[in-house]
This record gives C-alpha cells, structure tokens and sequence, in this order.
C-alpha cells in the first residue's frame, strides 16, 4: 500500500456534536472507520449522517470535538484530494461545466496530474462524454461523475454520501463492485444509504446512528445477530425504532 | 495558493456566463457610448450654448458604461453565487478547505479579469467616442490635462463594481439576490439620493454611481456641485470595495 508512515488511513470521530440553537443534529459521537472495508453507514432521516459527514470533510464547524482524516483534522491536509476522495450529492457540481472541465479544475486545485482526469473518466466509463456539459446529465451520469471526482486523487479514503440514489440496476450494480474492489485494495471506504438490501450486499461494518448518537458500531453479521433479528432490515428497524422523527403506525414491528 | 488560482482560473474560463456577461458589457459600453457621441456630433451645430458649456468629451464617450458596469456587477456576483446555487461549493471546499485562500483566489481571477476588460472597454470606448468627435475638432487626447486619469478611472470604476458584485455575492450566497442588491447599488442608490437632497448632499457624494461620474469626466465638478469632490470619488470606491469584500469574507468562513 502507498500509505506514507504509520498512521492508518482512517477517518475517526471524537466526541463529534453540532447544536443548531437549541437543536442537536449530533450528539457526542465517537467512531473509528477502519480501512480494508466497506463501512455502511445508517439512521433515520434526520439522524446526523450528512451533517456528520460534512464535519468530517470540513464543510461544517464541530460545536464540539472533532472529526480526523489519519490524525489530522480536514482543514490541515495540504492536498485533500489525494486523501479523502468524497461523493456528496450529485448536485454539487455547476451544470454550465463540461465534464472534463469540472475534473480539471478539480485537478489543478490539488496539484494532481492532468493525465488522472482521463483516468478517472475511463474508470467511470464517462470518457464519451467528456466533452459534454454537466447540465445535460442524467443523474446515473452525475453520480458517475462524482465518483469520477472523488477517485482522481486516488485517495486511500473514500466517502459516499447515498451513492446509488436515482441509479439503475445496472448503476448499482457497478458500484457495489467498485467499493468492494477499492476496499480490497486494502482503502477505508464509508457509504451512506437507507437501502438495506443493498448495504446488506455491499458493507463489512456498520455504524448506525439515531438522533444524532451512535447506536451501533459492529459487524454485519454480529449486527443482525445480536438484534435477534434474520435480515439487516429487521435489525435495523428494531434498533432505531425510538430514534426515528417520523413513523407511520403499520410500519411498527 | 497557486493551485487554487489555477483552478478558480479553469472554472472562470470554462463558464459560458463569463462570456456572455462580458460580451453584453461590451455591447453596452461600447454601443450606447458610440450612439451617444455620434448625436451629440450630429446635433453640435444647434445645441445650445449652456449645453455645449457642459459637455465633457470624455465623459459623454463613457455614456455606455454607466450600464455596462451591471454586467461587470454580475460577473462578480456569479464568480461566487452559483457556487452555492448549484452546490459546487461543497467540491470546492473540499478541494480547497482553507476558505481565507479560497476566497482570496476567487477574487484575484475575477478582479484580473475584471480590471483587464474594464481597462480595454475605457480605452477602446474613449478612442472610439474621440474619433466619433473628431468630425466636430471636439475631441480630446490622452495627454491633454486630466483625460488619462479619467480614462483609467473610469476601468477602475468597472473594477470596484465587479468586486463588490464578488463581495455581495459571497455575503448572500444567491444570484438573484446578489444581482438585485447591485442593481440597487449601481441604479436606485441615485434616486434615492436625489429624493434626500432637500436635507443634505452628503448621500449624493456617497453614492457609488456618482463617483463614477466624477472620476470619469473631466470637469464633472464644475458643472454639478452636489457631486463628492475628486478625492472623496476615490473613497468612496475603497469603502464600497473594503465594506463588500469584508461582509462576502466574514459569510465565506461560515458553515457552507
């Protein structure tokens, strides 16, 4: 593995909280995402995931504690992009950009080859439409696109923010097998999704929040087990059952 | 910081509002400019004797950019606003994390440009008004007594205006909004001056557009008292450009 040192690639949180006023989005959260595996991450609407996620990447201000990418908090890291790799939503990009524009801006900025940009476009079989402004993709092909962006630092951490939103069988497909072969390649992947058939076919290691604390931290299959539960579905509706905001009645186990 | 400049550079150049925006200003500046100093020489023989006292050479060639200046406000209000509109401003500031350098490497690309384009709209708009007035002798040149410095002024003035229009913009995070305060900025603060001239002239000579006025001719004073004296002109342009990228600085350090 190119991992300069002796510090592990991993993302870890410690006692992480952000207030809006008198509402906690995230409450004293502590975890470690380790590498080699594909950690899911999972709660109810509301729960904290992207806020959580955006404090790791430094998009939001912690009110308290800290998130670290290898030791370091975000805002420290020289280059980012050759650390952390991060797919948010699909939006976030300008439409009025062509593709190929978008990656090499992005390139420029964190002083990455040019010759990455064709790479990245390749690995996400955008390379046809390179040339084509943003504004005119589907969302399977905006998806492409940020992953595109998230690979071109080839970072040995990888962040999904609901990576298979609005993507087609076979978009899911594709990337299930991407994250599985990125985490074999011995990097620290962390995936949101509500999708539970899909985070029980794609993750090693759960954590699972609700109401902006950590209510899980353990593997899949002790997860299910532990819950008493037969599929990841039920073990999960058991354990955040207290912590969602909205429930209608029949959904109630 | 270089990188950061290379990439805010890329996305300036790839965007089709850069130029879009600036081919209006052009078409602004220079059209209305041209149709302005034509009249005037047309209708020279029969003007009267007050209006020709008033007429100011380089000033009425710069008639154009007193609406050009909008599409300069909006290059820099959207060098920024549709970042957040269109939630690049995520990817962004993950690429570049430190908001201080992100937003001074903005501004230095847009103010580059800004200040290149204004400067060749106030010299390609003089020379063009000058030749237009050749035919009447009422032409002036570049080395005659205050005309550089009103030439030059007057691309500065574009400068501040794209500049406040990048402060706006980061301190609203909205291009609609960015592009309504500007407008206000650049159009309604006269009226509104105007209106209050009954008590005091003091918010005459604050407003930005009379500035322009003054730092864009070459005897303004004479012939509008209520004008801000040529050193107030110039200060006015530093407070509106400090004030602006002061409150767009403070917004960019918050929450994305």
């Amino acid at each position: 593995m190119a991992w300069a040192g002796t510090v592990l690639p991993m993302i870890e949180a410690q006692e992480l909280t952000k207030r809006y006023g008198a509402t906690v989005a995230v409450d004293r959260l502590s975890f470690q995402v380790r590498p080699g595996r594909v950690t899911g991450f999972l709660g109810p609407n509301g729960a904290g995931k992207s806020t959580t996620i955006r404090m790791i990447l430094g998009l939001d201000t912690p009110t308290g504690g800290r998130a670290l990418i290898a030791g370091r908090p975000y805002h420290r890291l020289p280059y980012p992009l050759r650390e952390v790799g991060a797919l948010l939503d699909a939006g976030a990009v300008h439409g009025g950009l062509r593709a190929g524009q978008h990656l090499a801006w992005l390139a420029a900025s964190n002083r990455l080859p040019h010759a990455r940009v064709a790479a990245v476009l390749d690995r996400t079989g955008l390379d046809a439409v390179a040339g084509k402004r943003i504004r005119g993709f589907s969302l399977g092909m905006r998806q492409r696109l940020g992953i595109a962006a998230a690979l071109l630092g080839d970072p040995q951490i990888l962040i999904f923010d609901e990576p298979v939103n609005g993507l087609d069988p076979e978009g899911i497909a594709w990337i299930r097998g991407l994250m599985r072969a990125l985490a074999a390649e011995g990097r620290t992947i962390l995936v949101s999704s509500h999708l539970m058939s899909e985070m029980a076919l794609t993750a090693d290691h759960l954590l699972v929040i609700g109401k902006g604390r950590l209510l899980a931290d353990a593997g899949i299959d002790e997860f299910v087990r532990s819950a008493g539960a037969s599929t990841l579905e039920d073990a999960y509706l058991r354990l955040t059952q207290d912590a969602v905001q909205y429930r209608s009645t029949e959904v109630n186990r | 910081m270089t990188a950061a400049l290379h990439a805010e550079w890329i996305k300036l150049r790839s965007l089709r509002s850069t130029y879009l925006t600036m081919l209006c200003a052009l078409a602004l500046g220079t059209g209305l400019g041209f149709l302005d100093t034509t009249s005037v020489a047309h209708h020279w023989t029969t003007m009267s004797a007050q209006d020709r006292a008033a007429f100011d050479p380089v000033g009425n060639s710069f008639t154009g950019l007193a609406f050009a200046q909008l599409a300069f406000g909006v290059l820099g209000v959207l060098a920024i606003s549709t970042e957040y509109g269109t939630g690049m401003i995520q990817t962004t500031l993950a690429a570049t994390p430190r908001r201080g350098i992100l937003y001074i490497a903005k501004a230095v690309v847009v103010g580059t440009v800004a200040l290149l384009l204004g400067e060749t709209f106030a010299f390609g708009t003089f020379l063009l008004g000058q030749a237009v007035l050749t035919t009447n002798h009422l032409d002036v040149s570049l080395t005659d007594p205050s005309v550089l410095r009103a030439v030059s002024s007057a691309g500065l003035y574009l400068w501040v205006v794209a500049m406040v229009g990048y402060g706006v913009g980061a301190l609203l995070r909205h291009t609609a909004a960015g592009i309504a305060v500007m407008f206000g900025v650049i159009f309604l603060a006269w009226p509104a001056a105007r209106a209050m001239e009954t008590w005091s002239y003091l918010p005459d000579k604050l407003v930005l557009s009379n500035a322009a006025d003054v730092l864009g001719q070459v005897h303004a004073l004479a012939v509008k008292p209520r004008l801000p004296s040529l050193g107030l002109a110039y200060l006015d342009l530093l407070i509106y450009l400090v004030a602006a990228l002061v409150l767009g600085a403070w917004r960019t350090n918050r929450d994305a």
